[in-house]
């Protein structure tokens, strides 16, 4: 008995739809996000495709400059450059000489920041709603990690390694970062390098290649070390 | 020695995310669940009627609900689990594709297929499946869910009781309309037999 052709050409089409190949890579994105998600609080960001993630993140980057910006250290050396003059009001130790302090190199991006008046800067106590913001309870997430790492490395691209190092420390000290970590030691071993402190660098690479042989950065982290 | 952004942030990397791995109180793990049913539920998103790369999105989503809910799953029933959040899941996504049809009116094209084949073979295989697809939107719901259920995953009917969460009897009764109806339409657009042959 023959076949019926259009139980074939079903049969067919199934097959078709059997054999259609997965795409690349889709199943391991789909394990990261989940394993992500196993421990955090779930987060629409993650609720994208690879690429539709990184774009994502990018939208994040201003809320994480704005944030770097108010949690920036108290030496105005390492901030970062665009500098808020409401920002000055705050600082618990208020400059005694604010003429006879130049301003640093990393700073010099800063021209169009608005002055800070010497007699503000003297006279006004810190205003308690302008403190640096407390730490986050929780832990940050991926996004967040990213929003600060992005921070770090448009200061380097900027030519502004001290506002890097800035940003590391916020990674460091407020995030806690830990999924990033091996890329933020990286983006620091280049941020130190590049600020001239290349001892410190060269021994904060060779600590990162003997942690992390089978990373992929180590090569690039080798670079750094000083013979 | 300066390096693009893109060469210094990288995703995370597979060993960075090596210890994320946890072991639920039941016993399941993320990467055993994802390992087990990551093919199935992509092809049952496809058969539902999403876009390869819609169903990526959804098949992730499946796994991030998953996860969360991990501690709550029957190990015995992960497939049901996945499955049923398969459902909710594209039903969602395809509320989401008839608005942006909407404004598209007409769907972007699919990525090709990174397959090992020849360009004519590929887009043989391309109408098969687009064929498929409408076929398979002629047919009501629950009878689309069986029929891929039973053709492209080659389940048994007890087994898509199971998952349909319906009697062994009333799974096979809904499997035999669906094929009888899938064969109609089928028949009905049969002009559109990618194989060249004629049916």
């Amino acid at each position: 008995m023959t076949p019926d052709p259009i139980d074939q050409l079903g049969a067919r089409l199934f097959e078709s739809a059997r054999n259609e190949a997965i795409p690349s890579g889709a199943e391991q994105r789909a394990l990261e996000a989940a394993r992500l998600e196993v421990g955090q609080k779930p987060r629409e960001i993650m609720h994208l495709s690879q690429g539709r993630t990184w774009l994502a993140a990018g939208a994040c980057l201003a809320l994480a400059a704005t944030v770097a910006l108010l949690l920036r250290p108290k030496d105005a050396s390492v901030g970062i450059s665009a500098e808020p003059s409401t920002l000055a009001h705050a600082r618990p130790e208020p400059r005694t000489a604010p003429s006879a302090a130049p301003r640093s190199a990393s700073s010099a991006t800063s021209n169009d920041a608005p002055p800070v008046a010497p007699s503000l800067a003297v006279t006004v106590k810190p205003m308690p709603s302008l403190q640096p913001m407390p730490l986050p309870p929780a832990p940050a997430s991926l996004s967040d990690e990213l929003s600060a790492l992005k921070v770090a490395s448009s200061a380097l691209s900027a030519g502004d390694p001290k506002a890097a190092l800035a940003a590391l420390d916020r990674y460091d000290r407020v995030l806690k970062g830990q999924k990033l970590r091996a890329e933020a030691t990286l983006l620091k071993i280049e941020a130190l390098s590049r600020a001239g402190q290349t001892q410190a660098a060269s021994t904060l690479a060779q600590r990162f290649v003997e942690q992390n042989p089978g990373s992929p950065l180590v090569d690039r982290a080798r670079s750094f070390v000083v013979q | 020695m300066a390096a693009s952004r893109d060469e210094v942030i990288a995703p995370p990397s597979k060993a960075s995310l090596r210890d994320d791995s946890r072991v639920a109180s039941n016993g399941l793990t993320i990467d055993a669940l994802v390992a087990q049913h990551y093919g199935f539920i992509w092809r049952v998103l496809r058969g539902l009627g999403l876009s390869s790369a819609d169903a990526e999105d959804a098949t992730q989503q499946v796994f991030m609900i998953a996860a969360r809910k991990l501690d709550t799953i029957d190990p015995d029933r992960a497939r049901s689990f996945v499955y049923g959040a398969a459902l909710r899941v594209a039903h969602n996504a395809r509320r989401g594709l008839r608005r942006r049809r909407e404004v598209l009116e007409d769907e972007l094209p699919e990525e090709p297929e990174p397959e090992a084949r020849g360009p004519e073979k590929m887009a043989e295989l391309d109408q098969a499946r687009r064929l498929l697809a409408q076929v398979l939107d002629r047919l009501e719901e629950k009878h689309r869910r069986v029929i891929v259920l039973a053709e492209i995953e080659q389940l048994e009917v007890p087994e898509i009781a199971v998952l349909e969460g319906v009697p062994v009897g009333t799974a096979a009764s809904r499997l035999r309309v669906a094929r009888e109806k899938f064969r109609a339409a089928l028949h009905a657009m049969r002009d559109q037999n990618p194989f060249g042959d004629e049916p």
